[in-house]
């Protein structure tokens, strides 16, 4: 606990002196520690909506998520919090109907300090380095998807409302038990991946990009859904 | 929601527009990046009124935590001027209010005042008063409370052309003064006013269907304080002041006195402020997370907001009492009392009218549940039949080309699309009641279709009431009798509906229309009183029942000829009084409570019994009298338009929304009322 403390003031001495990197002592060491975890690469797919009137959300599509620091020479956590947090500080994955969070780094889950790896349930906070906070929820019982909240104020990089972490499919309307909340759409839309391609639907008609959706829609980067009252963007993050 | 930009347009060289944020009083607000990856907030402002870009210019320097900051002004390839500012995430106090429809815990509420007032004296101290203070324009960012919208009202209501703009959400904050056009930093104290007691109630003191209607409350309607605490009456009652310099004269005064209110009231309430978006998530959604244990509890001062402290018993709760316990009866319970009532009754002699009554009631509501169950089976019809069409795919209306799906979407001019996007109105936020006397704006169509439907319904349930009393009493010897019979009921319900119909949803002076309806109910007895002639109708035995009396007359008005049958004056007189006596546009209302409810029957059969007991005296038959009455009051009620209540909301919104098509005119009416 004490080491990551004095990394966090090591890091606070670096951001002064304009370094926004983790700095390179602690990297390695950070890597030492998590030995094999380092090996641990991004299994899925970011995307970003952009929904009128509600939000920009990003949209990991898979079955495990890490979450970490973002990097400029190496890839990326999926999800990448601007945090004295290691670049893989701790992996969510789902497993059948359970999510589970294995900590490369100490990670409190629910108040308790996790060794290796735990089972998380919707409501729990993961908590890293003691002050990062990070909601995590199942709004739905029809999907396994979940919903990452930033609780405390680190964030992405980029300016993102939360992070869904699509396993199945993800819903988007007007109730607050779907994914994402959007109170003025008229009606349900559901994101989904068949084929590892994401693509949509709905009851009520959609276009995507001006053609009428027939059905579902794949989604790729650029393609821009609208439909009664509601449009969104959907963004490929590289 | 429609938007005039599609995501990756670029109007401002240097921004790539992102999603559109929402449509605020002064147009489209947009989130965008700048080149290099910073967010902003660019707003389009309607109309380049130079009045309304000197008051932005105005406030572009100024810098304080609690103001949304602007950072440029700048013009597009259109020469539409646009705000470039400061992009606030997290949800604004208006979308709070939504999660808290009962009013929020009081930290909250001193949360958000705090940050208001500070930023609020901030403005007032430049001399600058914001004047479209609403839950709208208050956002948090990462706890810190900003107001937004600055410098852009300042002149905007000076011009009468941007009144008509004005939407429902603004009016609801706005003071009783600006009608008047002052525009002094007691508005903003309004405004505060009634922000802080929406906080605390979830509602809006003055709400109503139009912004006529809500205007008008601000000028003249006492807020109901009663749903308030009691140690905080007094500070809103000063914030909500009529006259501006009754009212408190400064927001830190305002928050001064609410925070005193506050601690005498309960000193035990932590007043801090949530400190990290758990806390307030956890407050705001019922998403269970460890940490929402700690988020303090709602004060017990606040349930009293729910609970009315009226006292325990006094006559007036007694009477609602005894109403309430009628209401809770079933309907054929009703009847089945009704009839024990009229046993009772049948002791004081007035037995024919009253067995005829509960024959006419019992045929009615009979009528009632069969006219219900057909029109039951066609609504689950025509839903099904909806269900299909929707699980079909076959969305009947084609969506309106999407103005933004192509990247440069300029091809149509803008001012053109802001006015087809700009129909949506924020709706009321709670469930309102909807009774006869909700003012609403009904467009013609509407109240035409009403009006004539409600008529050709009438002739059914005339025929039905008619039969009833031809075959179950010895009353209409003999066809023209029950011709006539129904001739003259028909007549009267349509004396009844039509005005009725005409007048719904309409402010009423009940005097006034009592005195109409009084005038209508002469005619009809006119025609009462001369329809036997030409029908050729034997009166002596139509009008049997009738005792004769020695003549009386009032100069040339005979009221009895001595001849044992009513007079044509009697009979003017018994329906003059009859109309006036009931409310009747009531019971032909849309929104009465129920299609047919029997109270109003039987106390219209009461009051029909009234007026022939008194008018026994000038040779009136009694039977006669009292069955009109009740046959009447069923045959406006099974034959009047009803809107059921679940649907009131939606076609009232429905209404409005055809009514205000063309422009909001009642919102002129109202300043000019006031003006005047």
């Amino acid at each position: 606990m004490s080491a990551t403390l004095e990394n966090d003031s090591q890091y606070r001495t670096n951001l002064f002196f304009g370094e926004t990197l983790i700095p390179e002592a602690s990297t390695e060491e950070l890597v030492e520690e998590s030995g094999e975890e380092t090996s641990v690469s991004s299994q899925c797919r970011k995307f970003m909506l952009w929904i009128d009137g509600v939000g920009g959300w990003q949209l990991c599509t898979g079955n495990s998520f890490i979450i970490g620091a973002p990097s400029l020479e190496k890839e990326s956590a999926d999800i990448a919090l601007l945090a004295n947090v290691s670049r893989q500080h701790a992996s969510l994955y789902c497993e059948g109907e359970d999510w589970r969070l294995t900590a490369h780094q100490p990670t409190q889950v629910a108040g308790k300090l996790i060794e290796s790896e735990t089972v998380i349930r919707s409501g729990d906070q993961i908590c890293m380095a003691e002050r990062v906070r990070l909601g995590f929820r199942i709004p739905s019982v029809l999907s396994t998807a979940a919903v990452i909240d930033f609780e405390s104020d680190h964030r992405p990089s980029y300016s993102v409302d939360g992070i869904i972490l699509l396993t199945d499919h993800c819903l988007l309307g007007p109730r607050r038990d779907h994914h994402i909340y959007c109170s003025h759409w008229p009606d349900l839309v559901v994101l989904f991946e068949q084929d590892g391609e994401l693509r949509c639907r709905s009851n009520s008609t959609l276009h995507a990009d001006g053609a009428v959706v027939r059905d579902s829609a794949p989604l790729s980067h650029g393609t821009v859904i609208t439909g009664e009252d509601l449009r969104f963007r959907v963004e490929q993050m590289d | 929601m429609k938007f005039t930009f599609a995501p990756e347009a670029r109007p401002l060289d240097g921004y790539t527009i992102k999603r559109a944020i929402h449509r605020g009083g002064f147009g489209e607000v947009y989130y965008a990046l700048s080149d290099a990856g910073k967010e902003v907030a660019l707003k389009l402002l309607n109309n380049n009124l130079e009045v309304e870009l000197r008051g932005v210019r105005q406030c572009l320097n100024l810098k304080h935590t609690n103001l949304v900051t602007i950072f440029d002004i700048r013009e597009d390839g259109d020469n539409d001027h646009w705000v470039v500012m400061e992009y606030v995430g997290g949800p604004g106090l208006y979308e709070t209010l939504q999660g808290y429809p009962e009013g929020m815990p009081l930290n909250e509420v001193l949360a958000w005042l705090t940050g208001m007032t500070a930023g609020l004296s901030f403005l007032h101290d430049r001399g600058i008063v914001h004047r479209d203070l609403k839950p709208a324009n208050v956002f948090r960012d990462q706890g810190q409370v900003k107001i937004g919208d600055v410098g852009l009202s300042k002149y905007i209501s000076e011009s009468r052309r941007s009144a008509q703009t004005q939407s429902v959400g603004t009016v609801y904050y706005m003071a009783p003064e600006v009608a008047r056009g002052r525009y002094g930093r007691e508005v903003d104290v309004y405004a505060m006013g009634i922000m802080l007691y929406e906080m605390l109630t979830g509602n809006v003191p003055f709400d109503g269907q139009t912004t006529a209607e809500i205007l008008m409350k601000h000028l003249t309607a006492e807020p109901d304080l009663s749903v308030l605490p009691q140690k905080l009456r007094p500070v809103i009652m000063g914030a909500l002041e009529k006259d501006p310099d009754q009212r408190i004269s400064t927001v830190e005064e305002l928050e001064n006195k609410f925070r005193a209110a506050v601690s005498g009231e309960n000193a035990s309430i932590p007043v801090t402020l949530p400190r990290t978006k758990t806390e307030r998530a956890a407050a705001a959604e019922s998403v269970s997370s460890p940490r929402a244990t700690q988020r303090p509890e709602r004060s017990p001062v606040l349930e009293d907001t729910v609970i009315s402290d009226a006292p325990p018993s006094s006559p007036k709760t007694a009477l609602a009492a005894a109403a309430a316990l009628w209401n809770s009866i079933p309907q054929s319970l009703q009847f089945v009392i009704g009839g024990a009532i009229a046993l009772l009754i049948i002791e004081a002699d007035m037995l024919r009218p009253l067995a005829v009554g509960g024959i006419i009631g019992g045929a009615a509501f009979l009528g009632y549940q069969m006219l219900r169950m057909v029109t039951e089976n066609v609504e689950k019809k025509k839903n099904e039949n909806e269900q299909v069409v929707k699980a079909a795919g076959v969305a009947p209306p084609p969506p309106p080309p999407p103005a933004g799906v192509s990247p440069q979407p300029s091809v149509q001019p803008k001012r053109e699309r802001f006015r087809r996007a700009r129909k949506n109105k924020p709706t009321p936020q709670s469930p309102r009641t909807f009774t006869p006397a909700t003012l609403r704006s009904i467009p013609a169509g509407y109240r035409a279709t009403d009006l004539f439907s409600s008529l050709s319904l009438s002739l059914i349930a005339v025929s039905l009431v008619t039969v009833a009393v031809f075959y179950t009493t010895d009353m209409l010897g003999n066809m023209t009798h029950a011709v006539y019979f129904a001739a003259v009921t028909m007549l009267a319900s349509w004396a009844v509906i039509v005005p009725s119909k005409l007048w719904e949803g309409r402010s009423a002076d009940g005097f006034a229309r009592r005195l109409v309806m009084a005038t209508i109910g002469i005619g009809v007895g006119l025609v009462a009183g001369e329809l036997p002639k030409f029908l050729l109708v034997d009166q002596q035995d139509l009008f049997r029942g009738a005792m004769a009396t020695p003549p009386v007359a009032f100069g040339r008005v005979v009221l009895s000829d001595g001849s044992g049958n009513p007079t044509t004056a009697s009979l003017m007189l018994f329906f003059a009084v009859l109309f006036a006596a009931r409310r009747w546009w009531w019971q032909a209302d849309s929104f009465r409570s129920s299609r047919f409810r029997v109270t109003s029957a039987l106390l219209t059969l009461l009051v029909g019994m009234a007026i022939t007991g008194a008018l026994q005296e000038v040779t009136f038959p009694d039977a006669l009298g009292a069955t009109w009455a009740l046959a009447l009051s069923a045959v406006v009620q099974l034959s009047s338009g009803w809107t059921p209540h679940a649907d009131r909301q939606k076609l009232a919104e429905e209404q409005q929304q055809v009514a205000d098509k063309p422009h909001e005119e009642p919102v002129d009416v109202a300043v000019e009322a006031a003006n005047a």
